[in-house]
Order: C-alpha cells, then structure tokens, then sequence
C-alpha cells in the first residue's frame, strides 16, 4: 500500500498534480459546462427540435396536399367520365330524335307530295271535262249554226238538241 | 517489484526540453499556487467558446445565421452521436456534458498549437526580449496539463456513477458486474458464477482506472505533440525550424481532433456499458 501511495505521490510531482489545480480545472469546467448546457445548447436543441417539428409539420402537410390533389384528380375523372357518358348518351338521343323527325317530316311531305298530286289530278280531270263540255256546246252551236246555213232552216229546240247530241256523241268518240 | 520500476516514471523528455506540468505564476505564494499558465488558457479558451456559443445563440432564426449554423452542425453531429452510443432515452441527459467535454477539448488542444504558446515565456535571458530557452511559458495548452485531463475524466467518472445508479441501481449495478449470464443452472451454472465473479473484480478495477487512463491518454498525446514540435522547431536553423514542424502541425491537428473524440466516446461507451439494461437475462428471469 506504502509503494502505490509513493508511487502515486511520484507521478503527482512529475506531472504537477496539486489539489489546487485540480480543483481550479475542474471549477473552470464546471462553469463552461453550466453556461453551455443552459444558454448554449438548450436554446440550440430548442431550434433544432422546432425546425425538426416545422419541417414533420411541411412533411404532413405535402402529405395531405397529395393525398387531396390524388382525390380531386379521382373526382374530376369521376366527373369528366360521367360528362363524357352523358354526352354520348345526349348525342344519341339527339341522334334518334332527329332520325325520329327526319322520317316524320319524310312521311309527311310524302302524303303532302300524293295529295298535291291527287289534287291536281282531280283538278285536272275537272278542267278536262269542263272544256269538253264547253267544246261540246260550241261544236254542236257551231254544228247548227251551220246546219241552218246550209239548209236555210229555221232550227227549232227540239232539232238543235238532237244535233247536239249527236256531235257530242260524235266529239265523245 | 513495484519500486523496481518507480524511476521509469519520472519523465524526463528526450529532445525539446518540454515540462511535463504547468508553471506556476507566482511561486513564492502557496495560496495562488493553482494560478498556472495552464489555467490562464483554460480561461482563455472557456471565454473563446462562451463567446462564439453566445455569438451563434443570439438572435436565433428558423433559418440561421453563420454562426448559428455551424454551432448548430456542431451541435447536431454530436448529439446524433451520442445518442447513437448512448441510446435516445440516456442521450438528453448526457448531451450536454459530452458536448462540452468534446468542445473544450478539442479548443483546448487546437489552441496548444497556436504560436506563441510553449515559446513565449521566462528563461535565461541572452538580450532584449530573448531567452536561450523558454522555462516557464506564458501560455501551456490546458490539455497538455494533467491536473486538468484529471479533472475532467474525474468528472466524468462522477457523472458516469450518477447516471448510472440512477438508472440502475445500487444492486443492479453489482448484479451488472458480478452476474453470471448466459443462464446455465447446475455445476456448470456454478462454475460460470465463479468466472463472472472474478471478472466482475477485473471491471471493477478497471472502472477505478478509467479516470487514469483516460487523463493520461489525453495529456500524453498533447504532451508528446508538444515535445515533438517543439523538437521541430528547434531544427536547422530558421527556416528548418519554419520547415520542419510544418508537417508535423497537421498531425497534431488531426491528433487534437482525434484525442478530442476519443475521450468523448470512450465517456458514452462506459456510460452505455454499465446503464444498458441486461434483456435476456429479464427474459430469463420471467420465464
């Protein structure tokens, strides 16, 4: 025990070991250690600790921000699909509807078209006879006419009416 | 067989005529006996670092300024490694300490090898303003002066006993040490108690120690760094003694640096050592 205290007590003077200065080092470190710990690394764990939470913060939001646009862009599909099926479905419904039309007004200026012409046909047929009848009258007027110049006759109600048939039945043929 | 080896440990340097202790001031008084060039360094460097701490600190920003951001890259790189060592729940305990040890140390040792420090000082003079050879410097690097390595692996050693009866206890600290693991029951069981016990005398010894060896690997590399350009300097003539410790400046940065960082984590791996909680052997004892 002796030789370990000289021992030590030797390496005490070599190297200038002295309670002392000892305590002088370790007072000296005692008092960085304190104000560092206290005005140095607390309010710089502090930073650190607020920028760490500011950028989870940045982090969660970016986060959200992704999520919401994925969202809106799920929900602009969801409406553009429905837009675009709808107007697929309008099309052709606009597309029958005027198929539908085309073949109506079709039908009707058909049946229009057959009865201008039916009429026109029955107004014809109208005009053909009235000017039959008129040429009839004027041939059997001008047929007795000439029959009493020829024949210097007085020609009676009954004669001309028998002349105007014949004529008619003759023009007729 | 002791005392045959008691003259090696004077030390007495090879080449440079480097003290291996601090000069005292005022020599005559016995009360001021503490006031050492050391000491007035370690003052020196505690007010460099209190104001660059106080420069970085102030006015802090979200987005920081210069200072703040490098005491803050600083900041940031210790404390991950720490809490890599240490573990997240221990780290915000120990932070503070490890980071200061580190600081100071590492200011410490940088600042040894400024110039003028080790140079300018009281000796034999040969003329106005010159010495043949410097006594008793002005300045000494406070790393380079044991009572302050001591000092700090002292308070470590405190802090360390702290943190770690806090967190374990008195008996699971003893359980820590002395415990048999591995959970062999038996004769065998009884055997590997038997190893574990004298192990647990060996750690013990070697926790008593760890101040030691932790002051004197600190203050023996600062010291050698020292002696070694010191010896540089004092080569072929003046531009060998500019030339030839150039070189050898980088070494003792990166040894600085180094020295700085060993002792730091050295201090969190015991710290992790003796508070890490022993889970297969909770295992065992549920099942």
């Amino acid at each position: 025990m002796d030789q370990i205290k000289g021992i030590a007590y030797q390496i005490a003077g070599d190297f200038g070991l002295a309670w002392g200065k000892f305590f002088a080092q370790v007072i000296i470190f005692i008092l960085v250690y304190t104000i560092l710990k206290k005005y140095a690394f607390g309010p710089i764990m502090g930073m650190l600790e607020q920028r760490r939470q500011r950028i989870a913060d940045g982090e969660a939001k970016l986060e959200k921000i992704g999520r919401d646009a994925a969202e809106a862009k799920q929900n602009s599909q969801a409406i553009l699909d429905k837009a675009e099926a709808d107007a697929a479905r309008l099309v052709k419904e606009a597309d029958d509807a005027a198929k539908l039309i085309q073949e109506r007004r079709q039908q009707d200026a058909v049946a229009s078209a057959n009865t201008i012409i039916a009429k026109a046909r029955e107004a014809a047929q109208l005009e053909q006879e009235q000017l039959m009848s008129q040429l009839k009258r004027e041939f059997g007027r001008m047929v007795s006419d000439a029959t009493s110049r020829v024949t210097g006759k007085v020609l009676n109600t009954e004669d001309q009416s028998r002349i105007n048939q014949e004529t008619s039945a003759q023009v007729s043929a | 067989m002791l005392l045959t080896f008691l003259p090696s440990t004077s030390f007495s340097p090879l080449l440079a005529n480097v003290h291996s202790y601090a000069s005292e001031f005022l020599k005559e008084s016995s009360n001021l006996a503490f006031l050492t060039n050391s000491l007035l360094v370690a003052g020196v460097v505690v007010g460099l670092i209190l104001w660059f701490a106080t420069k970085a600190t102030k006015n802090m920003t979200l987005i920081p300024h210069k200072a703040q951001n490098f005491f803050e890259l600083i900041v940031e790189f210790l404390y991950g490694q720490v809490e890599s060592i240490v573990g997240a729940k221990i780290a915000p305990r120990v932070f503070p300490l490890l980071a200061t040890i580190f600081i100071y140390i590492l200011v410490s040792n940088w600042f040894g090898l400024l110039p003028g420090v080790g140079t300018i000082g009281w000796g034999e003079g040969t003329g106005f303003m010159s010495v043949k050879e410097v006594h008793d410097p002005l300045l000494r690097a406070p790393t380079a002066d044991l009572n302050m390595t001591f000092g700090l692996s002292v308070s470590m050693f405190l802090v360390w006993l702290y943190i770690t009866i806090k967190e374990v206890g008195v008996w699971g600290f003893i359980v820590h040490t002395f415990g048999a693991k591995g959970g062999l029951k038996g004769l065998m069981g009884a055997m590997v108690a038997l190893v574990f016990l004298f192990v647990g005398v060996i750690e013990v010894f070697s926790i008593i120690f760890r101040p030691v060896t932790l002051s004197f690997r600190l203050f023996g590399n600062v010291l050698a760094g020292e002696n070694v350009l010191h010896t540089m300097s004092g080569m072929g003539g003046f531009i060998g003694s500019v030339l030839a410790p150039f070189p050898f400046y980088f070494m003792e940065l990166l040894v600085g640096l180094l020295q700085a960082i060993v002792f730091t984590l050295l201090s969190a791996v015991y710290i992790q050592l003796s508070t890490s909680h022993d889970d297969h052997g909770h295992e065992d004892a549920h099942h």
